[in-house]
Order: C-alpha cells, then structure tokens, then sequence
C-alpha cells in the first residue's frame, strides 16, 4: 500500500509520515500543558503484596504469583522465574481468581435430604458430616472388608494423602484421573523405553504431531517451546481429523482418517527401514528387535498406508525421510491423552517404535528420560487386612494395568456387577467422572449402586450432586500443599509448594484435614500424625537449598543431567533394552509388535464422535468459570457442511446428537474443519448439577455420549470409538 | 524525554489462548460482556497439506498518533500524553457520551456500564508503576506481544522494531489514518476489519469550530457549571450512536462484527516516520 521504511521513530516524523500533524495538534496544545500532575504520578508503593504459588486450573503447576490487596486476590500473574511455564499464564491460570471467588462455590457440608441426584441439600456442622462419614465408612468395611470402599483422587498436591488414607483404611481400590486420559500412552513408552518421556520440543528440528493438539491442550513447557522450535525453523506436521488450531499453525496438516494413526507410523517405520534411514550402530546397540520389526513392517508400505489412512504414499514415505534426516533432533510427539482407541496402547506403540528408529531417546530434540528431582517419598507401613480380597476389583481384566491408577470403566463395571466382590462405598476428591468418563447414564448407575458416597470439591461437580455427602474444599490459593517435583522437559527439574495465599473461604477445609479427621476417628491416627509443614520438611531432607529457593523465586531447580542420562544405565525392559520387539507382549500372548487392524467402520448415517481441547477448557473443571464462560459459553458439534448438508443442519441449528449410551441437544457448528466422517464437541458441557449455575443444561455432554470402550492393554477409556446419529431438531 | 509506549507484535507466534483477554479483564476489572483487547482470527483456509493454514491476531487500544477519539471527545476526556504517547481517559472529564466509540475506526473502545464513561486499553498504569509490564504482556504465553517505549532504542520494543526494518505493518483504514502505534512485525492478518472513524455531523462541528475552547474550558477550571453546559450541548446534539458499544467480542468469529465500515481498509506496510526528519 505506501513504501516499507523503518527508519527510527520521533514524533514529529509520525506527523509527516501521517500528514495528520495539523489535525493531530489541533487540541493538543490546550491539554497537554493542563496534564494534572497525577496523571503522571508514579507511585513508589504497589498497593498490594505478591505471593509465589502454583497453578491448578489444570494439571501442569505453572508458576503463579498472586497479588493480594488488603486480604483480597485481585491478579494472577506469571512467576517469571518458573521456567517450566516459561513465565506465562494462561487464559485459565488468569481466570483463577474467578474460581476463588465464585458465587457457586461450595460453603459448607451438606447432606442429602432428596432422592440421590435431585439437588436437596441440608446444610450440617462439619463435626457432624465427619461422625457420618466415618460412621458409614466404618459400616461398609465391616459390611464389605475394607476394599469395599472405593477411593477416586484427581491429579492434585493433596491426592497423596487420599491414597495414603485409603491404603492405611485397608482399599487397595484406589483409582485416578489418568485411566480417563494418559494410560495407553505411559503404557506403550514403558513396554518399549522402560519409562514415560518428555519431549524436548524446544531443541526439535521435526515433529510429527498424531492425535495431540498442543496449541490447544495446552502443555507447559511442550506448547510455548513448540511455537518457539517453529519460530526457528522446526517443522511440524499435525496429523489430526480435525483443523485444530494447531493445525492452523503447522508447516503440514494431514486430516488423518481417525483410528489409522498407527498405520501411518508402520508405513514410516517401512521407510526408514527399507532405505536404512536409521543409525545403525546406534539401533544394535541400544535396541532390540530390529530384525524382526523389519520383516514385521515390510507388507506395511506407504502405498498400503494410504489406503487406510487417507494420506498420499508420496507423502508418508517424505515425512519418513524428512524425520529420519532431522534424527536425532526430530521425533513423533509421543502425545498425553490417548484415551481414544481399544487398541490405544499398541497405537501408541507404534509411535515409540518410530522414536526409537530415529535414534532421538535422551538426546536434544528427541525424548528424554525423567530428570533427578530430589524430593524424598514419606513412607508408611499400612495395615494388613486379614478379611480383604487378594486384588484390586478391576484386576486380572486387561494384561497392562496400573496397580496404583487401576482402570475407571473396569472399576465401574465391577461395582455394577458386584464381581468380583461388592464395592459399597465411594469417597471422591476433586475429580469429576461424571463428566469426564464415557457412559454418563452407567456412572449414575455406579453412583445409584453405593451405600455411602462423599465427595470433597470445590464447587458442586455433577459428581459431586450424585453424592450423599457433600465437603467443601478450599482452592490451591487458600492451602498448604506438600512440596511436588515436576520435569519440564529440557527446560527443568524442579520443586513447587503451595502455602495460602488468602485464608480458606467459607468453612471450607482441605482433604488433608478431612482425612486427618477421618483417621482420627477410625483409630488411625498414627498414620496422619504430621502437619503438612512437617510433612515437607521429610521430603526436603535431600535437599538443603531448596526452602530457601522456594522462598526466594518460589520454586527450586534441581541441577540435574537433562540429557546422556542413560550413558551407563540399562534400560527399564525385560531385554535390558529399547523394545521394537516386546518379548514379554510376545509371552502374555499379546502382539510383541504392533499389528494394524482397520478401525471399525462408520454404521449408515452415522458419524464417529471425536473430542479434544481447547485453551479454555480444562475437562469439566473451568465451563463454570465466570471469565472462562465469557469465552466459551457453551460447546457446539463440529459437522463438515458435506455431511450436515443432506440432514438438512445449517450452521447455528439446535440438533439432536444420540448414540447407544445416550443423548444430548447441542448447536450445529458446519465447518470445513472437520472430516465429514466426524463430528466434534468440546468436553464439560450438557451438566445436570445445579451447583453450575452457568453451564447446568448448556450444550451437550460427551460423558453422555461415549460409550464405555477400553484399551485391551491397560484399560484406559477408549473416547473414540463411539457413533452418533445426528438429526435437526425444531426448536 | 519524550516516550512512545507501543505494542509491537509478532503475530505469528499467537495460539489463540485468549490468555491476554483475561489477564486484561482481571487487571482492570473489565465489566462481562466486554473485552479491552482481543484476538481476531484469519481463515482458517483448510485444505490438507502445507501451511500454515491460519493466522491469529492480537489487538487492542493502537494508542494512535492522530487518535480520532480524542477529535470526537467533546469534554477533552480523551487525550493523547504527549509524554508518554499514550491515549488516556481522564474518568473525570468523561460524560459517558459514546462519541468516542464509533470514532475509533478499531472498535477498541466501549462504554463501561459499571463506570458509565469511555473504556479501553490503557497499558495498566498500575502495573507499570509497580514495575510489572501491561497485564496482557506479562502473561502472553507465547510473548506474542512486547510492550515498551519505541522511542527508545534500549527496550526490547524498539530493538524488535528496528529488527524487523521493512516488514513491520501497521493496521490502517483507509479513510481513516490515525497512525497508530500498535505494529506487527513480519505481518499479520486479517485486514479489512477497520471501519472508517465516524463521528456524528454536530460532532465534527463541535469538535472542528467549538472544541478546542470547550475542551480548554472543561479541562481546565473542572467546575461543574461549565462541564453541564458541556453535557447539554451534547445532550441535544448527540445522535442515537454508541449504544452498541461491545467491541469485538474476545472471540476468533469477532473479525466479522465491526460491520459499520467499508470493507476496503486494509493492512499498511508502512514506515512511520522519515529519517531524514528524525534527525530534526
């Protein structure tokens, strides 16, 4: 349009530049000799006092600093010393204030007075709610042996001391988040690696990015590094069903046919195979199983993966080449949640097989090993139980799972059917499966099932709403947490703590109190004989500088190896090795190497129910957010205009979404960014708590959507294996 | 010294998080429903293969160098510090008019229904007394944004200026040249989304003839006598305008609200000043 100049800037040249400088002037004069003196006052006095914590708007810790004026938070700002989040905050982590002081929290414990679900609430005396509720624990673990109580904790500081509570009550049914997210993914990486990685994003050169989405699902350091890797020449190619906004920003994206993840990568494997792309002296050293992985992946050509996957031979057998030659700074994205298929864990196989080709494990660019943090464990020895079963209620179902996560949908099934022994009774803190788990109408189901069910949150959850008991708990602003150690990949090892930064509101109390209460009163007391202050002084031990780096920048860094970690280390596998061939797989009678079979085919009409993130989003813990839902007011269903076209569906229209778990009203989105052989919605919406006084009824829910399939391996839900008819609605 | 504050943005380094828009709501106490800055997005044009694909867009308050608002500000509320550069609103001069908000041809102001005067980005005088940068900076999480004195060749703002020498553009209507001080280096998108800066025909006899004595007069005893002949002038000349005043709604489908103007503005490589003159 005009000349491009960029010589140095005054004022007076901006008036020429501009040929404004007269009508710019016109009424300036006048003001500017009349500025009144305080507008350019600077005072010397913030007003308000700064508090190091960290983030838990979701699950990454950032660093936070907490401005406080006259015992009120009025800003969350980044810590800049915290190099894991590289001195950001995002839109949740601002939005933390919002949760603070939500008018929907949670004041007091209630009880229920109506039938379970219905909302009737009487509002108790907390020593009344704790006499209750180790009353009615007591009764289950006469009634059922102590594992007939089931304990859910999400990824919390505090969650610890659940499954310290539980373990010394005599459960061993604990269960976590993670079987509704990260398992197949941690499952795959240990059966081949012998440990879950982290990705040095930053230092990557080339990276093949499947069924993650880091520019959304935001992870720290992983999607502030990855903008920065691009920003200096790496390359990133997005394999996603979806345009994501990742999408919008890779070099490359290739709407992959969902479910064909792994085809794509036994294709690149082929490749670097064939063409010997791969460092040799480095694979016999450090690998087992080559040979037979290259008769494996022979029959898996390009040409054979684009028929399943839909991408072009030409440009699989490219990518291949490309990532081979940026190796070893140059890696598949080993992903986070991968909740998504039956065959999840050897999908993702598959994608550790490449990583291992490339030759990319504990070196710059590539996957890296965890890091020394320093932080000491506080052991204990818990009870034995002589009346209690010999496993887990969901053991013995899938060969891969995690003793200390167990599986959420094999757990549910169990309590379902009372077998292989009766679980009575639930105690939850601050995870919500009722929005998060697939098959919302079989965890009401579950919820139906229990004799006694308390749940400790901060807000009244949908799950919260299905339970006898409700207790309030403070947010990570108002408590002490114990010390946690966190890797950021490259960036750090280091040590986070939380001490309040306002006094808890209300009468909430942490979980740590509560089950400190609770073991009090079932003569455990021993077990919880500790402050929290104390309790992290013991985790400290190792390291003596880290109290007052704590104090000091609000974090500590352990200046551990990042990279050569396993210059003199042996692998965590059965071979001493990193696994192409999984020998023990091979003796469980499972594929000791991933073999592909094509995703089940859409039924006439209907569409695969795809789902995933956005920055906003964290599950169901922030739609209810007030400045979060300014922003995401509700979810709509992604449909390609192909496909909503024929059902008569215009952009904005009410449909109907069913499957065989259940159904939901939501609005039609038609976009070109989607597959027409999918749709897409956002996780949190379509509540039925009227504790959510924003989101209660707003959209659809996937939980009520999903249908209830898991990994065969390691029992993690499987979210993407559900069809759904879609139909207009009048309205 | 003379400072220029301003926002230098690398555009391309925007994900889209909207966590400058809630950093800047919680900073500044921004009523819901409004936003004093905001993302806008291009395309996504969505076709398999290479990109990128999209481009997204940060923006707020482009604290101008002709600022149309101030022109449109009848009580001499809005004002440009020729100190620092920045556009301020003095809150008690301000009589909640509206004319400033069609005025600026960025839709980056909006009546505050709390304070019930004229709202926008202000570069957080607060934080910066206290030695924080602007909310919207300190938080960016991919440091799209930089904010700092351009008039200075010491701060991060000017070297990320001088860097990118001949690729910094700036956004600017066409009819509507307010040189502003919000510049994007490498370039950015979209573009066309300016409207022209309106201000209503008594206004603009206001503000051409009567103003520059009115807004003296008003700025400068503060007497209520003389900021209520102020208000009933306006009172009686105001036109209906302003009463849309959300701006663009803290959304990637925000690009298309600011209907009013036409659709030929667009983006301006442009070279702010001259060399030549500099030197002056």
């Amino acid at each position: 349009m005009s000349d491009i100049r960029q010589p140095r800037l005054t004022r007076r040249g901006f008036f020429k530049a501009a040929g404004l400088a007269a009508a710019a002037g016109a009424g300036a004069p006048v003001l500017g000799s009349l500025t009144p003196a305080v507008r350019s006052a600077k005072a010397a006095d913030p007003g308000f006092t700064s508090h190091y914590s960290a983030c838990d708007m979701c699950f990454n810790k950032c660093g936070v600093i907490a401005r406080v004026q006259e015992g009120v938070v009025t800003k969350l700002d980044p810590n800049p010393k915290f190099l894991k989040s590289r001195g950001m905050l995002c839109a949740r982590g601002n939005a933390g204030i919002a949760q603070l002081y939500d008018s929907d929290r949670l004041k007091y414990p209630l009880l229920r007075t109506g039938k379970r679900g219905e909302g009737r609430w009487k509002r108790i005396p907390w020593d009344e709610a704790l006499d209750m509720a180790a009353e009615r624990m007591q009764e289950v673990r006469s009634k059922y042996t102590p594992c007939g109580m089931l304990f859910t904790a999400g990824a919390d500081l505090q969650s610890q001391f659940v499954s310290r509570f539980a373990e010394v009550f005599g459960s061993y049914n604990i269960t976590s988040h993670e079987s509704l997210c990260l398992l197949s993914n941690n499952r795959a990486y240990l059966d081949t690696f012998g440990e879950t990685p982290y990705a040095d994003v930053l230092n990557s050169r080339y990276i093949i990015m499947a069924g993650a989405n880091r520019f959304e699902a935001l992870v720290t350091p992983d999607s502030m590094d990855m903008m920065t890797a691009l920003r200096s020449g790496c390359k990133l190619v997005v394999l996603d069903p979806r345009h994501t906004k990742t999408a919008a920003l890779a070099s490359e994206w290739h709407p992959i046919r969902p479910g064909t993840d792994m085809a794509f990568m036994l294709a690149v494997a082929h490749v670097i195979i064939a063409e010997k792309l791969y460092d040799e002296e480095w694979i016999r050293e450090k690998t087992y199983g080559l040979e037979q992985l290259a008769g494996h992946v022979r029959p898996y050509t390009p040409q054979w993966a684009e028929q399943e996957c839909g991408i072009p031979a030409q440009d699989i057998a490219r990518m291949a080449r490309e990532l081979a030659a940026a190796a070893p700074a140059a890696m598949v994205y080993p992903g986070r949640r991968t909740s998504d298929y039956s065959n999840s864990t050897q999908i993702r196989r598959s994608f550790a097989i490449v990583n291992a080709l490339l030759g990319n494990w504990d070196k710059p660019g590539g996957l890296l090993a965890a890091r020394a943090v320093g932080l000491k464990g506080v052991p204990y020895d818990a009870p034995w139980y002589d009346e209690n079963p010999f496993e887990r209620v969901d053991a013995g179902i899938v060969p891969g799972l995690f003793e200390h996560d167990g599986s959420f949908v094999l757990t549910r099934e169990a309590v379902l059917s009372a077998e292989p022994y009766p679980l009575k009774g639930w105690f939850v803190y601050k995870t919500n499966p009722m929005v998060n788990a697939p098959d919302r109408a079989r965890t009401i189901e579950m919820c139906n099932a229990m004799d006694f069910m308390v749940v400790v949150d901060i807000a009244m959850s949908d799950t919260a709403c299905m339970a006898d008991l409700v207790l309030p708990a403070p947010g990570y602003l108002e408590r002490q947490d114990p010390a946690s150690g966190l890797q950021g990949s490259s960036a750090c090892a280091c040590v986070v703590q939380r001490d309040p930064v306002v006094p808890a509101l209300y009468e909430s109390r942490p979980v740590f109190e509560i089950v400190k209460e609770l073991a009090g009163r079932l003569d455990l007391a021993e077990y919880f004989d500790f402050t929290i202050e104390e309790y992290r002084a013991k985790q400290l031990a190792d390291l003596p500088d880290a109290p007052q780096a704590l104090e000091r920048d609000g974090v500590y860094y352990n200046p551990s190896k990042v990279y050569g970690i396993y210059e003199d280390r042996i692998y965590k596998t059965f071979s001493h090795k990193i696994e192409l061939y999984n020998q023990r797989y091979e003796s469980m009678g499972l594929d000791p190497m991933p073999v592909y079979t094509p995703p089940a085919a859409a039924p006439q009409g209907r569409f695969r129910l795809i789902i995933g993130r956005n920055a906003c989003v964290t599950h169901g813990s922030t739609n209810n957010n007030a400045l979060i839902h300014e922003l995401v007011p509700e979810n709509t269903l992604w449909i390609h205009p192909q496909s909503a076209t024929p059902l008569g569906i215009r952009d904005g229209d009410m449909v109907e979404v069913s499957s065989p778990a259940g159904k939901g009203t939501i609005k039609a989105e038609v976009t070109e960014r989607i597959r027409p052989d999918c749709v897409y919605m956002l996780t949190g919406f379509g509540t039925i708590s009227d504790g959510l006084s924003r989101i209660k009824g707003v959209g659809a829910s996937i939980a009520a959507l999903l249908e209830g399939h898991y990994d065969s391996v390691s029992g993690n839900a499987a979210m993407h294996e559900t069809f759904v008819s879609v139909s207009g609605r009048a309205s | 010294m003379t400072q220029q504050f301003a926002m230098v943005i690398d555009s391309a380094r925007c994900i889209d998080c909207k966590a400058c828009v809630v950093s800047c709501k919680v900073a500044n106490n921004v009523p819901a429903g409004f936003s004093r800055n905001w993302i806008k997005a291009d395309g996504p044009v969505v076709k398999a293969g290479k990109g990128p694909f999209g481009h997204f867009q940060p923006g707020a308050c482009m604290h101008c160098e002709s600022p149309t608002c101030v022109e449109a500000c009848p009580t001499g509320a809005t004002w440009k510090d020729r100190e620092t550069g920045i556009v301020e609103i003095d809150p008690a001069l301000c009589i909640g008019c509206g004319n400033c908000i069609p005025a600026c041809p960025y839709g980056a102001r909006f009546r505050n229904p709390q304070k019930r005067i004229a709202d926008k980005c202000n570069y957080c005088p607060e934080r910066r007394a206290a030695g924080l940068p602007p909310a919207c900076v300190d938080t960016c999480p991919t440091k799209a944004r930089v904010f700092g004195d351009i008039l200075n060749p010491e701060t991060e703002a000017a070297r990320l200026l001088t860097r990118n020498s001949g690729h910094v553009t700036q956004l600017i209507h066409e009819k509507s040249n307010t040189a502003p001080h919000m510049y994007y280096v490498g370039g950015t998108a979209p573009a066309g989304w300016m409207h022209e800066a309106k201000a209503p025909a008594s206004m603009r006899a206001l503000t051409g003839v009567v103003a520059p004595g009115v807004k003296g007069l008003v700025a400068l005893s503060g007497l209520g006598v003389l900021v209520m002949l102020g208000r009933q002038l306006l009172d009686s000349r105001k036109s209906g305008d302003g009463g849309h005043d959300r701006p663009h709604a803290s959304g990637s489908n925000a690009s298309g609200s600011s209907a009013s103007g036409s659709n030929t503005s667009g983006t301006q490589h442009s070279a702010p000043a001259d060399t030549e003159d500099s030197r002056e």
